[in-house]
């Protein structure tokens, strides 16, 4: 009977501690998951971005960082391969970066602090010019150069500042901060990068139909104002454009706004069809115009007469260019230009006429009216640069900031653009009429012009980092529709030399940490507390000779057994 | 290394009581049954505060330290009523002094025993869930070193209180011109997290300042007690 108990009881208490052991084991998975990131700081980084061009790599081509932060002021000859080096923008030199770059030395990251006033959205002015053109240098160093370790871009804040300020008085100290110094922890957790599978480009187009006169059987002509809306620059997740081409994409709905409503009423509608175009893929070589241009009905497309392409009117004071393809002699680019030059007079500013040939076997598209003459249609291109922009340049770099766009000069160019259009399409050309004076009912609305100038400038837009139905495209798509008849829009893969990864933006974590000779020393300051915590007790509970009597004990019986 | 961390400050949080244990002769007199028993009984305790402070206490939207907020049972003092609460603390301590059937033991091994589990059971369920949780991060503070320190102060506090607490309901012959003092003590032994939380608030001290004063005023306690304790123990003439 009592064995039968026994037995019993043994099987209860192997039952309960089986059905323990479930519980046991979820507790552990439970106490396990808990997550270790209670940074005392995050900060929003940018990457910077990386691609391919024909297969050749460029860019940063590694997006995650677990190394201590190192600042310039490091002992020369220290290794740098397990530190994140960390450089604010306005002790840059140009001169370390590229020697860094070129002699393939081992960096565990680069971390490029930018003043607050590059932020997007920052209104806040006086930045100086020089940190502009140096910030304009770096990129283009960045850009071209095949970069084995991470850079991220962050804008100074407090927190930063105290970071590398205590990281600068470390290093001037000669430690180098490694696990067993101690310093500052910077942790960016993301996944490796994937290329994109096939990015998109998507243009917008808008079409305004002219009145035809009655018994009148000829198809009447288009004009088209084009403008690329897509911007690339060395932070994808920055790169707002606002003058390149943000400024083209204000000018452009402006024009079309004042248009509307000449065409709303068709006492005034013009004998002209108007297309208005917002096309992506400009940076690569114009790839986007090139595709909407194909992807027109062939009839349409010889129904324009010419195209005006918008690029970087938002800076300029004095003097605007036209840039053609054509020979000047020609006698459409002629009558472009001396409608130009009439309203320029008129406003009180100069137009230039430059030349620039194609050449059909170099694939560099450098502006947007070339893809028109590629296909024999007559264009031009409105802009304040002076000379072409090289692949990939001028396309919204970081330092192209709300700043420096003036509004005065978007409304400038708006007006030297529908006038010198209004007076060919009613037939007023010489003559001396303003049909979109100021204080008048088509006068241009200088807070349509500045709401979304401040709009894109907020705005990133680089194309293969855009979905298929990003809000700045059905944005774009619902405001021409307020002004177009007719919107359709066009998808397309952006194929081509150019391959892209995505991870543009980031959270770095900022971790304060010990070093292990601390942890050590801790560890012997409390070893030696509770050790004379215990001695402190024995004495005063049971007596010295009880103390005295623990240590007295092994050796008393060893001599016993002995 | 931060589980490194995590490992010193659990042995500066947990390591004195198992020390205190190991060292003073509870240990042969097998007290852990009263210890236990003693942890149990806080516990509950906690749990009855929990309830009272949900029910009777209003939140402020801001941490102000105002003691004559007007709440809707009138001018009652929000402190007062936490220091009240308390006093809930006392009792739970006079239950597992007085209450609870412990095996022979002296009178001076069990109020020893009841501090040491009581002190024990408040370390476990107030400072083990942050230390798992934040001192294993990467990010390095002196908080849990400040939080061991505190655990420390807090374990001769309760074995302080315990001492008084098992002069006032265990010994019936005391000094009549003790007993006032024994109470003062007691009382103010007992209304320690009011006055740390109004250094705290009102004075605007930081942690380590409020650490260090309590770790002082801990070792004046414990001194003044085992003052106490060793005049009761005299008889009285």
């Amino acid at each position: 009977m009592a064995e039968e108990k026994n037995s019993k009881q043994r099987h209860h208490r192997s039952m309960f501690l089986e059905s323990m052991y479930p519980v046991v084991a979820l507790m552990l998975v439970l106490v396990a998951c808990v997550e270790l990131c209670d940074a005392a700081t995050v900060v929003d980084v940018y990457r910077l971005i990386q691609y391919d061009i024909s297969g050749a790599p460029f860019g940063s081509r590694f997006s995650s960082l677990n190394h201590h932060a190192a600042s310039l002021s490091f002992q020369h000859g220290a290794d740098l391969s397990r530190s994140v080096l960390i450089l604010p923008l306005r002790e840059l030199d140009i001169a370390f970066v590229q020697d860094y770059i070129s002699q393939k030395q081992s960096l565990g990251g680069l971390l490029i602090l930018l003043p607050q006033t590059f932020r997007p959205g920052n209104i806040g002015g006086g930045e100086t010019q020089g940190l502009r053109i140096l910030l304009a240098q770096l990129e283009k160093l960045l850009l071209r150069s095949n970069i084995p370790f991470p850079v991220y871009f962050a804008f100074e804040n407090e927190e930063t500042d105290t970071m590398l300020a205590d990281v600068k008085k470390n290093d001037a100290l000669g430690q180098q901060a490694t696990a067993t110094t101690g310093g500052y922890k910077l942790v960016i957790s993301v996944s490796e990068p994937r290329k994109i599978a096939s990015p998109t480009i998507t243009n917008i187009q808008g079409w305004l139909p002219g009145s035809r006169a009655d018994g009148d059987s000829n198809q009447l002509s288009t004009i088209a104002v084009v403008a690329s809306y897509d911007t690339f620059g060395a932070a994808p997740a920055l790169s707002v454009g606002s003058d390149s081409n943000g400024s083209g994409v204000v000018a452009l709905l402006e024009v079309a706004r004042l248009f509307s409503t000449l065409y709303s009423n068709p006492k005034t509608r013009g004998r002209y069809n108007l297309l208005f175009a917002l096309t992506s893929g400009g940076p690569y070589n114009y790839e986007g115009t090139q595709k909407w241009l194909k992807s027109l009905d062939q009839r349409m497309r010889e129904s324009i007469d010419y195209a005006i392409c918008l690029n970087s009117v938002g800076s300029w004071d004095n003097e605007l260019l036209v840039h053609v393809s054509k020979p000047p002699e020609n006698a459409y680019i002629k009558q472009i230009f001396e409608g130009f030059s009439n309203v320029a007079e008129d406003l009180g500013f100069q137009v230039s006429l430059k030349h620039k040939k194609i050449n059909i076997s170099n694939s560099r598209v450098a502006w947007e009216h070339e893809q028109f003459s590629r296909l024999r249609v007559t264009a031009a291109t409105v802009s304040e640069l002076l000379t072409p922009p090289e692949l990939l340049e001028s396309a919204g770099s970081l330092s192209d900031t709300r700043q420096h766009v003036n509004e005065d000069s978007i409304i400038k160019g708006v007006k030297l653009v529908a006038e010198s259009l209004a007076r060919h399409i009613y037939g007023h050309q010489g003559k001396d009429i303003q049909i979109f004076a100021d204080n008048s009912s088509l006068a241009v609305n200088r807070f349509y012009v500045k709401s979304w100038l401040d709009g894109l400038s907020q705005t990133p837009r680089v194309a293969p980092f855009l979905s298929k139905n990003e809000p700045l495209i059905m944005a774009l798509k619902k405001e021409l529709e307020d002004y177009t008849a007719e919107v359709s829009i066009q998808q397309e893969s952006l194929d081509g030399i150019f391959t892209f990864y995505d991870s543009t933006k980031a959270s770095l974590n900022i971790y304060q940490v010990a070093s292990v000779t601390f942890d050590l020393l801790l560890l012997l300051v409390l070893g030696s507390y509770l050790i004379m915590l215990f001695s402190f007790l024995v004495i005063t509970t049971r007596g010295l000779d009880d103390l005295i009597s623990i240590f007295r004990r092994p050796p008393s019986r060893k001599m016993k057994i002995a | 290394m931060t589980l490194f961390h995590f490992f010193n400050c659990a042995i500066l949080t947990f390591g004195p009581h198992a020390v205190y244990y190991s060292a003073t002769p509870l240990s042969e007199y097998d007290t852990l049954g009263t210890s236990v028993k003693a942890a149990v009984v806080y516990l509950a305790t906690a749990l009855v505060k929990l309830v009272c402070l949900a029910t009777f206490l209003q939140v402020s939207e801001t941490e102000v330290f105002d003691p004559y907020q007007m709440t809707k049972y009138g001018f009652q003092s929000q402190e007062a009523l936490k220091a009240m609460i308390g006093f809930i603390d006392v009792a739970g301590l006079y239950f597992a002094l007085a209450q609870l059937t412990h095996r022979n033991i002296s009178q001076n091994h069990k109020f020893q025993a009841v501090g040491l589990g009581w002190a024990f059971a408040d370390s476990v369920l107030h400072r083990l869930a942050p230390l798992w949780v934040g001192a294993r991060g990467l990010e390095f503070t002196w908080d849990y070193v400040l939080q061991g320190l505190e655990a420390n102060a807090n374990l001769v506090f309760t074995i302080s209180l315990a001492a008084l607490g098992s002069l006032m309901w265990l010994r019936k012959n005391k000094p009549k011109t003790l007993i006032p003092i024994i109470y003062t003590c007691a009382v103010i032994i007992a209304t320690m997290p009011s006055i740390t939380s109004y250094l705290r608030r009102v004075m605007g001290w930081h942690f380590p300042k409020v650490v260090g004063f309590e770790l002082m005023t801990s070792l004046v306690m414990a001194f003044i007690s085992c003052q106490l304790f060793i005049l009761c123990q005299r008889p009285s003439l």
